[in-house]
């Protein structure tokens, strides 16, 4: 059983050239104690928080502007679902720029996802995350940080980029080739420096072939502002300084890879 | 000082660290690379060098200065297939390739070899150039990190880095704040350098050595100095910044001590000092054997000017912490480096200068 509530406090985005992400309302808000009305603030919350800053600075550059972040709330948990109110409440509360909210059963949530064209599912749970990843929506795993960036930060994993097509390209493949170039194009609204939104490659390659992940990202019109090419070095020195807010690969990825 | 690679981490965190290498290996490996994987750095020697000491980047540099970054990055990728022209680390970079090709033979399996990563705050678009020229070159770099703007300490950390130069001395200074051995590199002409043989000079007081000994000169005057190092001729001098730098070199000719090529070790060291021979200079000596640490020259020049000297050894990189000493060195095509530590910033030939007013 599916069931989508619009915001009526948002206004609707466009739904031809929006970017929709689909967050977790578990990833975004805390289960506080249950006399209160509003939860408490959860992992994703900073994320939200810069999704909405590049949209106002995109909006100011161009009021115009219809390449926006489309967020939509994705309840899957059955608890939390008989608090709608209580998450409609505190998006509300907390002035969140949620445009629809949904609620679905756990074996009907990819189905939602599709119903919504979401182009990035963002969860803090293991095993949704891949399961939407294995039905072609590109996925990525939430993960508390500590001190999270105002920047919007975007790490792409390179060895994905490069890997040559053998055979059809997964469907998975397929979206994060459209959400990077869309995302590469709202980064070109902006300039290099003082941008709210950073695009971050990392790849376990060496030189000469993290050079030809900078050439296509830019093919397909995706500027990246940094580059970390580890030569077989583990990641985690690496994410723990650049702090993205979520890191995405080839279908799935989480920041602890 | 030598924080940076502990010898004794924690064993739950060694295996964590383990299992992260052996996961990253195994992705590397199936990447079906023929060039010889980088090593592991905490077994490496790691250096770090920037985008500008690496390859010649004046005119590049220019452009920044003068229309700002946008038009600097659209130069660099309008022109990224031209490569750089190698800068003033680059020899400096070839002397470490050749050490590493001579330990490879020696020792085919181990991870005991320097480690070299550009380490830049440029925009990833021009790296694009950095990559293709370095290619180019044919130099063993495969760690990057280019920063796009943001500070490189964080990542200094990251790699483990034994020594980082650049032509930035805030960022120097910070680096050195932190701990880490770092030193800023001035351009200069130079005649060719050894091939063959890594030569690296130091100065003594506050680059391998602290500062203690120089703020006597400055505050008290050379014969205080004098009666006090031979009073404390027995005490060791605290390090200073680069001795752990010495001390990673030192590991690494012992390699080849080991495998009788003492006579054609490719690594030499020096210390070119202005304390003498007779009076001050027993105490430095004494001190590195209490740290159990070789070099291979020692120069004692009771005050004389390094310059000339400094031009028989023909080092690829001179450590001094004294622009005056640097000045002096580059003038005479010594390829110097500039570490900010200690009471000689505060001074030039011997006067108090004028602090500015350090930038928020």
């Amino acid at each position: 059983m599916v069931s989508t509530i619009q915001n009526t406090d948002v206004k609707q985005k466009d739904a031809d050239r929006a970017v929709v992400v689909a967050v977790t309302s578990r990833a975004v808000f805390e289960s506080g104690a249950d006399g209160d009305d509003v939860y408490g603030m959860g992992v994703a919350f900073p994320l939200l928080q810069a999704l909405q800053r590049v949209n106002k600075r995109l909006l100011e550059e161009n009021p115009a502007e219809s390449l926006l972040f489309d967020v939509v709330l994705i309840t899957t948990d059955s608890q939390q679902q008989q608090q709608s109110c209580r998450i409609i409440s505190s998006t509300r509360h907390y002035g969140l720029e949620v445009s629809r909210f949904c609620f679905s059963s756990e074996e009907d949530f990819v189905e939602s996802l599709q119903k919504n064209n979401v182009q990035l599912f963002l969860s803090t749970d293991s095993n949704e995350a891949p399961q939407a990843s294995q039905k072609g929506v590109l996925s990525a795993l939430l993960d508390r940080q500590e001190a999270p960036s105002e920047q919007l930060r975007v790490m792409f994993c390179g060895d994905a980029v490069n890997r040559p097509d053998a055979g059809p390209m997964p469907a998975s493949r397929q979206a994060a080739q459209n959400f990077s170039a869309q995302l590469g194009e709202m980064r070109q609204r902006f300039g290099m420096s003082d941008s709210p939104l950073r695009i971050v490659l990392v790849t376990s390659h060496g030189g000469r072939e993290s050079c030809g992940a900078l050439r296509t990202l830019r093919s397909h019109g995706v500027n990246v502002d940094e580059a970390y090419c580890l030569a077989g070095a583990p990641r985690s020195p690496i994410l723990s300084v650049v702090r993205p807010h979520f890191l995405l690969s080839d279908g799935f990825s989480g920041l602890e890879d | 000082m030598c924080e940076v690679k502990p010898n004794n981490s924690a064993p739950t965190e060694d295996s964590g660290a383990e299992r992260d290498w052996a996961a990253a290996k195994a992705v590397f490996d199936s990447l079906k690379t023929n060039k010889p994987r980088p090593p592991k750095p905490q077994y490496a020697v790691t250096i770090a060098v920037s985008s500008r000491t690496l390859f010649d980047m004046v005119a590049e540099r220019k452009i920044y200065e003068d229309q700002g970054l946008e038009k600097y990055v659209a130069y660099q990728v309008e022109h990224e297939s031209d490569p750089l022209l190698p800068g003033v680390a680059f020899p400096f970079v070839k002397a470490l390739m050749n050490v590493n090709s001579r330990l490879r033979k020696l020792y085919p399996d181990s991870e005991e070899l320097f480690d070299i990563v550009l380490m830049t705050n440029n925009h990833a678009q021009v790296g694009v150039r950095l990559i293709n020229s370095i290619n180019h070159y044919d130099l063993t770099i495969e760690r990057f990190c280019m920063t796009g703007g943001k500070s490189p300490i964080g990542y200094l950390k990251a790699y483990m880095t034994n020594l980082y130069l650049s032509k930035d001395s805030e960022k120097v200074t910070e680096a050195i704040e932190e701990g880490i051995a770092a030193a800023t590199m001035f351009m200069t002409q130079t005649e060719t350098l050894s091939e063959t043989q890594l030569r690296v000079a130091f100065d003594g007081d506050a680059v391998l050595f602290s500062d203690e000994s120089e703020i006597i000169v400055k505050e008290h005057g050379l014969d205080t100095f004098f009666e006090h190092e031979k009073q404390f001729e027995n005490k060791p001098l605290a390090q200073g910044p680069l001795k752990c730098f010495l001390e990673a070199l030192g590991k690494l000719q012992r390699k080849f001590y080991a495998k009788n090529e003492r006579m054609n070790c490719p690594i030499r060291t020096y210390l070119v000092t202005a304390r003498s021979a007779a009076s001050s200079g027993a105490r430095v000596l004494k001190t590195l054997r209490s740290w159990g640490l070789e070099i291979d020259e020692a120069l004692f020049l009771a005050g004389a000017p390094k310059g000339p000297l400094l031009q028989k050894i023909k080092p690829h990189i001179y450590f001094d912490d004294q622009m005056f000493h640097i000045q002096g060195a580059n003038e005479m095509g010594t390829i110097s480096a500039h570490v900010p530590y200690g009471i000689g910033q505060k001074y030039h030939k011997g006067k108090l200068i004028e602090q500015p007013a350090k930038k928020e």
